[in-house]
């Protein structure tokens, strides 16, 4: 092989950029980040004390700063100890922290930037149904029973539909329950949580400022009656701001996340080696 | 000896570098002290700073105007939460592969769906009112706190001197704060301070997150962490602390470690500074009883000294509320403590403590809520301050980040626990030979109802502190309980509420002495969980000081569903029956009522002796986790062990009586 070849050869390229790495490496990388030689700056020192005094609420003697100083010793001769034999590297619990360690880095490095009102009205555009403002209700209720139909349920019915007509107070009539009689200013998908979806939906479309009934809820039928409803709406951006910037920043959170691995992962080539038995299964 | 502040520097920077959300404009307090050295002497608890007075029941009184409901403003519903989660911040969480931080989690809570952590997508069956997210203190700091104050920052002369400032009096550690804050707000902080390997408090992250989420009158997101001592290797001691305030307030002192005391009593000394310095307030939640091998609520102190008058006070002052029920199993009551309770066997964990180190016999009498309730009646005789005057509270103490509480939709505690064919019969515990604790024992529990008269921070931290609260084990009942001398049958037909406030007091707080000839009467009633099982019976548990000084207890059956059908034979209600079909894990609602409501005398009053009342509301039998999953995974569960059945239920805060 002529010397040109070799030149030209990339596993030479290769090795020697190799050999330059480790000696910059060698001659660039601090003296006590991985060698055999450890120094206790005045810093590490500072914060041993620091963490002493924390934990004890004085300072440490001279004996126990000696201890320590031993004990940091220990943990980092023998951390690198273990790092050289590469016992970090199949330690599950390892693995997962430093990984949450640079998803967690990835996210920060995205998190700079504030959004600005066109990224925010584009998001509420393209997420509209995420947004909108949910119809708002006063309403008081009476409970009929757990059924609105049935032996002896109708005469209950009438009774109290006529009550409510003459003016009767809703508190006193129907039976007695521990549901709220009445809700004021309330957004109706919170009203579908205590009283169920089918139910908020009905007090929606219901004529506002008469008794209407019975209309059915996860606990039985009631009389209601709607006495004031801001209807559901699309909303403006000023109106819910808080609510997509918060969506904004976590979507850009996740996608940060995501988007730092898919890069990693392009460096990567992943073969999934099958061997016959698996085939066979 | 001179009160010291210590400050972590990298963290100081961190709440500076991270700032606020951008709802948020208002500039954060950038310090974030960490509190914990010695005693002052100064700041001891006394017992009514934080005690909040029960209601005068004439506020609650209607006013005669037209309007039925002006001048009303108690509690109209119950707000249901959980006091207690962990995420992948938490070290145990995300060493065992928890993926899930705590915005996943808040927003699971909220109602969203999200990918568990082994890949399943989760949604709760119904949403939280409110969440506190309580990663332990200890390394919460992942990051920040093991570069902090390293020797690559301290490169850094500004930090430098910032950090020897804050080690220094307390004049210049104030000016050291100023200085920083200025540096903020003119963007001359020291380039290292914004890199973003440093710039993460996790403390400050956590506090953003809550911010965010926190939404008044829709969904709360307490701040909080969960102080974790395991005192004598893996004696259960742990708190959940709650704050009151936000970010501004709560980002100005680094959370309580155990690194720094495992001693509770150093922690209510830290939380005495914490509203010193802050001028907010929060409170402590301890945790499973059932594995603190006898010290939870041990009669003496943590170094085993005879508890004090200012002992009492301060437990009393900084722990209103105890965790009850969560997914390692209940502390309400145990079957060796209370032989004439027929539900007392009710998920129990009670062989060892948290590294499961056998008990030793006399252990139990000392872990369980209804046991600490009746001997804080002892107490008091005799020092003058009931230190266990505390109300009932539930959480999942989840580890997965997912606050899956659902017999049907339990995501149980860690990654590997989550939905599997084999869970039930793997080990949930292992620390060797007859400690172990197996998957099937782990229970699908609990939540915290809390009568707040709205959903916001304050006052769903108000009426914890005053104690008017519930826990769930798990379904979402409705539980009213009031206590007074005046509750007629009448009462107990139109909305409980009404009497409940104008004549009496609720949950949590203290009757009025005893007019003369006049007995308690209680006035209680449970709703069923929308999508839950009928209600079988509420009772109510009944604690006193004997003539002897000895702590007794009784159980009262009150009102029970199919009235027609039971009634009391030998002192016992027959019992509800059973429709559970465990092959397809389902159940009809045919027995027991939706909504029960009773007025109740105590038969056995004496006025000259200290009580205690709480109620305990059972639903009829329902399906397990382990019959959902058996039924799911199509698994034979064949351990006879294994129950398939349970009787959800919830406990109110008790109602105390005091001799005058």
């Amino acid at each position: 092989m002529r010397i040109r070849t070799l030149l030209r050869e990339p596993l030479l390229h290769f090795v020697l950029i190799g050999i330059a790495l480790f000696g910059a490496y060698r001659w660039l990388a601090p003296a006590d980040s991985g060698g055999r030689r450890i120094v206790i700056t005045q810093g590490v020192v500072g914060d041993l004390v620091t963490q002493h005094v924390a934990a004890r609420g004085r300072e440490p003697s001279a004996t126990e700063l000696n201890h320590l100083i031993e004990s940091y010793v220990r943990e980092e001769i023998l951390y690198r100890e273990g790092v050289s034999l590469g016992l970090e590297r199949d330690d599950l619990v390892v693995k997962r922290r430093v990984r949450q360690k640079i998803e967690m880095i990835a996210e920060e490095d995205a998190s700079t930037r504030a959004p600005t009102d066109a990224d925010l009205a584009a998001y509420l555009t393209a997420n509209l149904a995420r947004f909108i403002q949910p119809a708002i209700l006063t309403f008081d209720q009476v409970f009929i029973g757990e059924s609105s139909s049935g032996p002896g349920v109708v005469d209950v019915v009438a009774v109290t539909r006529d009550a409510l007509r003459k003016g009767g107070d809703p508190e006193e009539l129907g039976k007695p329950t521990l549901l709220p009689h009445r809700m004021t200013r309330m957004p109706a998908d919170l009203v579908a949580r205590d009283f169920g979806v089918s139910f908020a939906a009905a007090l929606e479309k219901v004529p506002v400022g008469e008794w209407v009934g019975p209309i059915d809820s996860s606990f039985g039928a009631h009389y209601v009656r709607v006495s004031d409803r801001t209807p559901a709406v699309a909303p403006q951006l000023a109106a819910v701001r808080d609510h997509v910037v918060r969506e904004w920043e976590n979507d850009r959170r996740r996608r940060a996340r995501n988007d730092a691995y898919t890069r990693m992962r392009g460096e990567y080539q992943v073969s999934i080696e099958t061997t016959p038995a698996t085939e066979g299964r | 000896m001179p009160k010291k502040r210590f400050i972590v520097i990298g963290t100081v920077l961190v709440a500076a570098a991270c700032g606020g959300p951008p709802s948020t404009p208002a500039p954060q307090a950038p310090a974030a002290v960490q509190l914990g050295g010695p005693s002052t002497g100064a700041g001891t608890t006394t017992a009514d700073t934080g005690e909040i007075k029960p209601a005068d029941p004439a506020m609650f009184n209607k006013t005669p105007g037209y309007s039925p409901y002006a001048g009303r403003n108690y509690p109209e519903r119950p707000y249901f939460g959980d006091e207690h989660v962990h995420t992948a911040w938490s070290v145990d969480a995300g060493g065992s592969g928890t993926t899930l931080g705590p915005e996943e989690a808040t927003r699971f809570a909220r109602g969203e769906e999200v990918v568990s952590s082994s890949g399943q997508p989760v949604k709760l069956g119904q949403p939280l009112d409110w969440v506190a997210i309580t990663d332990h203190s200890d390394m919460m700091g992942m990051i920040t706190e093991i570069k902090g104050g390293s020797p690559e920052m301290m490169a850094d002369s500004t930090l430098k001197r910032w950090r020897d400032m804050f080690n220094g009096n307390p004049v210049e550690a104030k000016k050291a704060v100023m200085e920083l804050v200025a540096a903020q707000a003119n963007k001359k902080l020291p380039a290292i301070a914004s890199d973003p390997r440093f710039a993460k408090s996790v403390w400050a992250k956590t506090t953003t997150i809550a911010e965010k989420y926190n939404e008044p009158g829709r969904f709360t997101a307490f701040i909080g962490y969960e102080w974790t001592s395991n005192a004598g290797g893996g004696d259960n001691l742990h708190r959940n602390i709650i704050y009151r305030d936000n970010k501004d307030k709560a980002d100005r002192v680094l959370p309580y470690t155990t690194f720094q005391s495992e001693n509770p009593e150093d922690l209510w000394k830290w939380m005495t500074e914490w509203e010193k310095t802050t001028g907010g307030k929060i409170l402590a939640i301890p945790h499973n009883g059932n594995l603190s091998n006898g010290r939870m609520f041990a009669l003496t102190t943590f170094s085993g000294d005879p508890l004090t008058k200012a002992w009492a006070d301060a437990r009393q002052r900084w722990e209103p509320l105890f965790e009850a029920i969560q997914m390692k199993g209940q502390s309400e009551s145990h079957p060796s403590l209370s032989p004439t309770d027929d539900f007392a066997a009710y998920e129990l964990w009670d062989r060892g403590n948290l590294t499961q180190t056998p008990k030793k016999p006399g252990m139990i009498a000392a872990e369980y809520a209804r046991e600490a309730l009746k001997n804080g009646l002892k107490v008091e005789q005799d020092l003058g301050t009931n230190p266990f005057k505390f109300g009932m509270a539930g959480g999942t103490d989840t580890h997965n980040g997912l606050v899956a509480a659902e017999e049907d939709n339990f995501f149980a505690k860690f990654p590997s626990a989550e939905p599997r064919p084999d869970r039930w019969d793997e080990d949930a515990m292992n620390f060797g030979p007859n400690r172990i604790v197996k998957g099937w024992e782990m229970t699908a529990a609990g939540y915290t109802a809390v009568w707040a008269t709205g959903n916001t921070r304050a006052e769903l931290w108000d009426a914890m502190m005053r104690r008017e609260t519930y826990a769930t084990s798990g379904p979402r009942m409705t539980v009213r309980f009031f206590g007074g001398y005046d509750f007629t049958q009448a009462d107990a037909t139109r909305s409980p509420a009404v009497a409940g406030y104008a004549k009496g007091v609720p949950m949590g707080a203290d009757l009025p002495a005893a007019p003369a000839g006049k007995a308690p009467t209680f006035l209680v009633a449970a709703l069923k969980d929308r999508f839950g099982g009928n209600l079988d019976r509420i009772q109510i548990i009944k604690g006193w000081l004997g003539k002897d000084g000895k702590p007794q207890e009784k159980i009262y059956d009150v009102v029970w569903g199919d009235k027609d059908r039971r009634k009391i034979v030998n002192g016992k209600l027959t019992q509800v029956g059973n429709t559970v079909d465990v092959a397809t894990a389902s159940f009809a609602n045919t027995i027991g009522d939706p909504e029960l409501v009773a007025v109740w005398k105590d038969p056995d009053f004496d006025p000259s002796a200290r009580g205690v009342y709480y109620a305990r509301v059972l639903e009829i039998p329902t399906p397990r986790w382990t019959a959902y999953d058996a039924a799911y995974f199509k698994t034979k569960i064949t351990d006879p062990k294994v129950p398939m059945t349970t009787q959800e239920r919830a406990f109110t805060s008790p109602i105390w009586y005091s001799p005058k």
